[in-house]
């Protein structure tokens, strides 16, 4: 209670010490995180984009060409081999989107909870386990000598219809996008499932009242209160697949041939094989701006779509 | 009892019910199928592994588990490393950002924010290349600082959004009462801030694990000495040095699998508590 009996003229200098007191604390708590991202975020991203119009070997001094970078890239065979391949991966993924969602309603209809919850854990297996590890085994399956897919089709009786999978460039493609089987990304199920746990009971019942059959359950009630996780979920899938190359990398390095190419890849080899850095630095920027644009325009799509209904 | 009830009036629902289950079911066994086939190929020597890949039968070559351990126990140790160093510093700097965000009043605050907030709405495909000249312009490449340090610096922008949301909607009166009865700035914190934040620090902890557990590209661009390589980098070269040699490779993978799936057994329900809260809250 002592601060009652202080006289009310110290309130204006005790109020404005508190004032700067916060002030300094405040700076002091944000200073580390606005530091290390200043750092190590925002002075890569411009760096990046100051590199992408210079040619640079990483080495010797910098020469400044201007927007030569770009219109070399947009004359490359190579570059465009790989945006084809980009889209096709693009779209694939964004259709097997549909599985899981899906997946994730089923399971939500589920009334058992306790099996309910045996499913939950088992979903969340593949998350846990080393992705590397997936993809390696995928690897092991391909395999034509080793695999699996071989050594199934030669226990059937037909090896004729042996491949080579990852090494053949007709098949590669559908070879990297079938590593997703069964189609499940189980993180993205389980936030659906979340979503729709969140929904209050009454919603349910009224549908119920309504004798809402299963299929206008889903077209009109679980599709609709899903849209917040599943454009967040669209962001990154479409982020993932325009930028990313790890599993080319792993797997078949962009090849046989530029089969497998992928924008993405090519900015590394272009960076860390061939020593091109300006050059690598102005393909990260045309990814850089293609994912921005195509995000926000499907972010947009989707706020109309929300509006609409 | 509403259960049971529906069961007598309406017999369609039971086979409904039954249909659901087998198609969960099979997509469970779809999805860890090529866990069943690592464990099972992880017992089979260089000719089981030939000449009976779809049987099992003895003898089981165990010791498949122990050549495979002397290789990648050092990546492990790297990895933990690597990714303890990363979570800590992260998470660190992640809720005193958070917290200042959230409840602090201090000038420039919102263009503060917007410097985080901006970065975590633009994809980080750019970064590489000029990520990878800074650090050898630090001098720390073929460390793990690098990648401890990237870490903190790139995926913090989403979680101290997350975080100050958080903070945002604890009582206002707590922080108050805790003023008035003298504690500082960095008492507050300590003694009520972080208590309140365990359960979103719990699940950042772990999201941050297990995303510097995978990373793959970025060590293997700045990590050049052999013996420094995190797990990733290190199967992915096992595997292409010893071709054809699966059986021990697998063993190599199961026991890479091993940590985080302890983990995750040890942690099972703060684990899916935090996956269904943290998706209500986007």
């Amino acid at each position: 209670m002592a601060h009652q009996s202080v006289p009310p003229i110290r309130q204006t200098p005790r109020t404005k010490n508190k004032w700067q007191r916060q002030m300094w604390v405040g700076w002091l708590f944000v200073a580390p995180a606005i530091g290390l991202n200043l750092l190590f975020d925002w002075y890569p991203m411009m760096d990046g984009i100051y590199r992408s119009f210079y040619r640079w070997d990483g080495y010797s001094t910098a020469v400044y060409v201007g927007l030569e970078n770009f219109r070399k890239i947009f004359s490359d065979t190579i570059f465009w081999t790989a945006v084809t391949n980009m889209l096709f991966f693009l779209v694939m993924s964004i259709i097997l989107m549909i599985p899981t969602i899906i997946t994730s309603v089923i399971l939500f209809r589920i009334r058992h909870m306790r099996a309910q919850y045996i499913y939950r854990v088992l979903f969340c297996i593949p998350m846990v386990v080393p992705w590397m590890v997936i993809i390696l085994m995928w690897q092991f399956m391909y395999n034509p000598q080793y695999g699996l897919f071989n050594r199934f089709i030669e226990l059937i009786g037909m090896p004729d219809m042996q491949q080579t999978w990852l090494g053949d460039s007709e098949l590669v493609k559908w070879c990297l996008v079938f590593m997703g089987f069964p189609f499940v990304t189980t993180n993205a199920a389980l936030i659906y499932l979340g979503g729709l746990k969140s929904v209050s009971e009454s919603v349910w019942e009224a549908g119920a009242l309504d004798g809402v059959g299963p299929l206008q359950k889903f077209f009109y009630l679980e599709l609709p209160l899903i849209t917040g996780q599943f454009s967040l979920n669209l962001i990154g899938t479409i982020t993932a697949a325009i930028t990313g190359y790890t599993t080319q990398l792993v797997l078949t390095k962009g090849g046989p041939g530029f089969a497998s190419m992928v924008p993405g890849l090519y900015m590394y080899f272009s960076a860390f094989k061939s020593q091109k850095y300006g050059y690598a630095s102005a393909l990260g920027m045309v990814m850089f701006v293609l994912s921005l644009v195509i995000t926000l325009l499907s972010l947009k799509f989707f706020q109309k779509e929300e509006s609409e209904s | 009892m509403s259960i049971n009830f529906s069961k007598i009036v309406r017999p369609s629902y039971t086979i409904a019910e039954f249909a659901k289950h087998v198609v969960i079911v099979l997509v469970c066994v779809a999805l860890l199928f090529p866990l069943f086939l690592m464990i099972v190929m992880s017992v089979k020597d260089k000719e089981q592994v030939v000449f009976s890949f779809f049987t099992i039968q003895p003898p089981f070559h165990f010791e498949n588990y122990l050549v495979a351990f002397s290789y990648i126990s050092p990546f492990i140790m790297n990895s933990v490393w690597m990714a303890i160093g990363s979570t800590v510093l992260t998470v660190g700097v992640t809720a005193l950002a958070g917290y200042a965000f959230g409840k602090l009043e201090f000038p420039f605050k919102n263009v503060l924010f917007w410097i985080l907030f901006a970065k975590m709405m633009l994809p980080g495909i750019m970064n590489l290349i000029p990520s990878f000249t800074l650090a050898w312009k630090l001098g720390i490449l073929d460390t793990s600082l690098p990648v401890i340090l990237f870490c903190a610096g790139t995926s913090q922008p989403f979680w101290v959004f997350v975080m100050r949301t958080f903070v945002a909607q604890q009582p206002q009166e707590l922080f108050e009462s805790m003023r008035i009865d003298g504690a500082n700035e960095l008492q507050i914190f300590r003694y009520l801030a972080i208590p309140l934040l365990r359960p979103m620090l719990a699940l950042m902890s772990i999201n941050v694990f297990v995303s510097v557990w995978n990373d793959y590209i970025w060590p293997l661009v700045t990590i050049q000495s052999f013996d420094k390589r995190p797990l990733t980098v290190g199967l992915a070269y096992l595997t292409s040095a010893h071709p054809g040699d699966y059986g021990m490779l697998t063993a190599g993978y199961v026991i890479a699998a091993l940590p985080l799936l302890v983990l995750f057994f040890i942690s099972m329900k703060q684990f899916i508590e935090g996956l269904t809260a943290g998706a209500i809250k986007l």
